[in-house]
């Protein structure tokens, strides 16, 4: 009877672990502050639990469990809820953070008004922090909570957010962004808010100052971003958030407007399935290449050729746990380098074929090595990368056009010697010598 | 053209002035004056020249595409015509003193042999 | 049950909503050249409908002098936040302005050193606003004018675009002239055989040995020769060409011996007779 259960219980924990929703793995280390409780994020924890990550928490001091152990990282995915932590565990150092990222580890940094170790790594990520203990202001729209928690609605078109979100509640930094093409910015700040630390209306001319003293300038406006992604160059996602508060549970349940829940809760499980690779994660399933009417891939190609190149590209469904095939991207591109691309062309999807996408075309009179490159690059997407090389032949000596009419003359005049140097040696062979013997003789004498 | 001028070397000086006469008394030399077996060889290369200078004028005026074959054509008269020049000086006569050890047999073996050749690498470029 | 619940909310509202809104007054603008000769000077009125049209040379000054009070009473106040709100195209650029205990702002726009905030403007006017906040007022956020001014140097794009296609430029297709024309002149080039018959016809050469069993099998295969290279050029490939070249060439050593031999018999023969 008890090995019944057991059994049970197996397949039941087993279903559990199958119901992992990232697609890098389902467990989570929450470094914690003792500060903060655990309690007063719960339905952002649960709602995590209930996706199917494992969830292990740690303090900052905490010496186990160790975030990279052995040069591996242990968890799949780190939060950092330490926004006012200055002291950590010799651990976690901003280089072992880094390295996780590079390990294909995501990570959710929550960043305070302090200064702390993890703002100086946040200007790493090309994210411009204002200076410490100014958070985000905003008069606008006139409201009974404090300046500095502001509803922000959420207006960035992101593809990994729920559309019609309602406004979020925000308190906490804002940070404007540095020229880096791996930010993702989810949620920016609103026009009428900026980032101050007084709390009296004397404090203008501070302001006015501060803006005049140049350097940054005011961090005001919707330039700003308060939750911004960053996706490295080989596929982890980090996401900062200059406010914890976000996630808390007294702001997701905190009314916007009247009758209307804020959309908190909505949107912190968007970015966090947005940086635990839920959503927007794409793979390169394989490429072929071919010539036009044939189906086997040429290990080289003649210039003039028409090939037909083809990729698939699934896409990481979050709900099934399963790579799908996806058509949905329109403005993937194709190019054919030997050291510049001498052809670039858009690689469109099929219809009717699911995840394929396919395009043909001339190969350049040119010979050499070339590459069929498909780098696909856009905000928030996995970057897709696929190269193959190739070589390209000119047209071999038997290969090129014979019998042209254009050089019926030549082929003419090659046969017409050939002919004539027979019938010349036919004539020579068969006379006789008389006559030049005659006249030598005569001349002799 | 090498053989006339050759063979009729001894009657050139008396008319330098071009007019029809000359020309005529000219031919008339040559007539009289060359075996019938160099007229053959003669023959052949008036023939070579033509078909060369035909192909020529093709290619400029017409167009020159396939490059390798107007070169295999007209290289094809051109190496005729010098292998059959050479041919003719020396089985002349009047060169025997300069080619003693050459007979004519030799020189035709030479000169087949040369065509051969030469036909062979013609048709490997006419493409 | 409901309704008791939100009753103390709404008192709360009630006791934390601001006691006066904040507007402008005596707002003025002064357009000058550079060369401090005025062009335009206006009042500024917050109740037309439609905002005033200014426009602005790449040396021009804009002025603006406005005097922030509240609503009711018209006490000049200094608020938290006074920001002039520049938007043009979705960009948008803050630019704080000073104002004095007494409400009184000043703020000057010369293009010739265009300040930071202003955003990147194309050819299509930006819409300035004027954004007031304060801890103890209630906000207000008025449209002021819109401005012309000359376009700003393009912003490089977004490096994760789709990026401008390419396509090869192939030589041009050789023209291949019409077939009749080359068929002239393939005419053209076999016209000398008539040229040539004709003078070897008018030689008086006798052919003696043109049926000689010497003579024969040396110009067959040297014929054959030809004939070889002829297939070559249609067909053959190199190493079966060099393969019946090299039989056809001992054959034709072998015959070439024999005539040759027997042609220098003939002559030699001949001249000792």
């Amino acid at each position: 009877m008890f090995r019944i259960w057991r059994v049970l219980l197996l397949i039941l924990s087993l279903a559990i672990l199958s119901y992992a929703r990232s697609s890098t793995g389902n467990s989570l280390l929450v470094v914690l502050d003792p500060s903060l409780s655990k309690d007063n994020y719960s339905i952002f924890f649960k709602g995590l639990e209930e996706q199917g990550y494992e969830l292990t928490f740690r303090a900052p001091k905490d010496v186990t469990p160790a975030i990279i152990q052995d040069g591996i990282a242990s968890f799949a995915h780190v939060i950092l809820f330490t926004p006012e932590t200055k002291t950590y565990a010799k651990d976690i150092v901003p280089q072992a953070l880094v390295d996780l990222l590079s390990k294909n580890t995501n990570v959710i940094f929550a960043l305070g008004s302090k200064q702390t170790p993890l703002t100086s790594l946040a200007s790493e990520f090309s994210l411009i922090l204002p200076p410490p203990g100014t958070p985000l202001i905003s008069h606008f729209p006139e409201r009974d909570t404090p300046a500095t928690v502001v509803p922000i609605p959420v207006s960035f078109p992101s593809p990994a957010l729920t559309s019609g979100l309602s406004p979020v509640w925000y308190s906490g930094i804002p940070f404007a962004l540095g020229n880096n093409p791996l930010l993702v910015p989810f949620l920016n700040a609103p026009s009428e808010s900026f980032a101050a630390d007084t709390t009296e209306d004397s404090g203008a001319d501070a302001i006015v100052d501060a803006a005049e003293r140049g350097g940054e300038g005011l961090w005001a406006g919707k330039d700003m971003s308060v939750v911004t992604g960053f996706q490295t160059i080989d596929g982890g996602r980090a996401l900062f958030v200059g406010g914890i508060e976000l996630f808390s549970d007294e702001f997701a349940k905190k009314e916007v407007t009247k009758g209307v829940k804020s959309g908190n809760a909505q949107f912190a499980r968007d970015v966090a399935a947005w940086t635990f690779q839920e959503s927007l994660v794409l793979r390169v399933d394989g490429s072929t290449h071919h010539k036009v009417n044939e189906t086997q891939p040429g290990d080289k190609y003649t210039t003039n050729d028409h090939v037909v190149y083809s990729t698939h590209i699934s896409k990481y469904n979050p709900t099934t746990c399963t790579w799908e095939p996806f058509s949905g991207l329109t403005d993937m591109q194709l190019e054919f380098t030997m050291l510049d691309p001498h052809i670039r062309t858009s690689l469109p999807p099929v219809q009717g074929k699911p995840g394929e996408y396919s395009v043909t075309f001339r190969i350049p009179d040119r010979h050499g090595v070339f590459k069929f490159v498909v780098d696909y690059k856009r905000k928030g997407w996995t970057h897709l990368h696929s190269s193959t090389t190739v070589p390209v032949v000119p047209p071999r000596h038997d290969e090129y056009p014979r019998f042209l009419s254009a050089a019926w003359p030549y082929y003419v005049g090659a046969i017409s010697t050939s002919a004539g140097f027979v019938i010349f040696s036919v004539l020579w062979l068969a006379g006789d010598d008389r006559g030049s013997r005659r006249r030598k003789g005569a001349k002799a004498e | 053209m090498a053989g006339p001028k050759a063979s009729t070397a001894a009657s050139k000086p008396a008319s330098s002035a071009v007019d029809p006469n000359a020309i005529h008394s000219l031919w008339k030399a040559y007539n009289d004056t060359t075996p019938s077996r160099l007229k053959l060889i003669d023959s052949f290369l008036v023939f070579l020249m033509l078909s060369g200078i035909a192909q020529f004028l093709y290619c400029i005026l017409i167009t020159n595409f396939p490059f390798n074959a107007f070169l295999a054509g007209f290289g094809s008269c051109v190496g005729q015509f010098v292998l059959t020049a050479s041919l003719r000086t020396q089985v002349n006569p009047e060169n025997r003193g300069e080619f003693k050890d050459v007979s004519p047999e030799r020189a035709f073996a030479d000169f087949a042999l040369g065509s051969i050749v030469l036909h062979f690498f013609v048709f490997n470029f006419l493409g | 049950m409901r309704l008791l619940c939100c009753l103390p909310l709404l008192a709360a509202a009630a006791a934390t909503v601001h006691a006066s809104a904040l507007t402008i007054q005596n707002a003025r603008f002064t357009i000058s050249s550079s060369d401090a000769t005025q062009l335009r000077s206006e009042q500024l009125s917050l109740d037309s409908t439609s905002l005033p049209s200014l426009s602005l040379g790449s040396t021009d000054t804009l002025k603006l002098t406005f005097q922030v009070v509240e609503k009711d009473g018209g006490k000049g106040v200094q608020p938290h936040q006074t920001f002039l709100r520049f938007e043009a195209n979705g960009e948008e650029g803050v630019q704080p302005v000073r104002v004095t205990s007494g409400g009184k702002a000043k703020f000057e726009l010369n293009m010739a050193k265009p300040p930071t905030s202003l955003p990147p403007t194309s050819t299509s006017p930006v819409q300035v606003s004027l954004l007031l906040g304060s801890y103890k007022h209630s906000p207000a956020s008025l449209p002021l004018f819109s401005l012309s001014i000359p376009p700003s140097a393009p912003v490089s794009p977004d490096s994760f675009a789709p990026l401008p296609e390419i396509t090869h430029t192939f030589r041009p297709e050789q023209k291949v002239p019409p077939k009749f024309v080359s068929a002239v002149f393939s005419a053209i080039v076999i016209a000398p055989w008539v040229v040539l018959l004709g003078l070897w016809s008018t030689l008086r050469y006798s052919t003696p040995h043109l049926f000689s069993p010497h003579v024969l099998p040396f110009v067959s295969s040297l014929a054959a020769f030809e004939g070889l290279l002829l297939w070559y050029w249609i067909d053959l490939k190199l190493g079966q060409v060099l393969l019946y070249g090299a039989l056809l060439g001992l054959v034709t050593v072998l015959t070439g011996k024999q005539a040759l031999g027997a042609a220098g018999d003939w002559r030699v023969g001949k001249k000792q007779s």
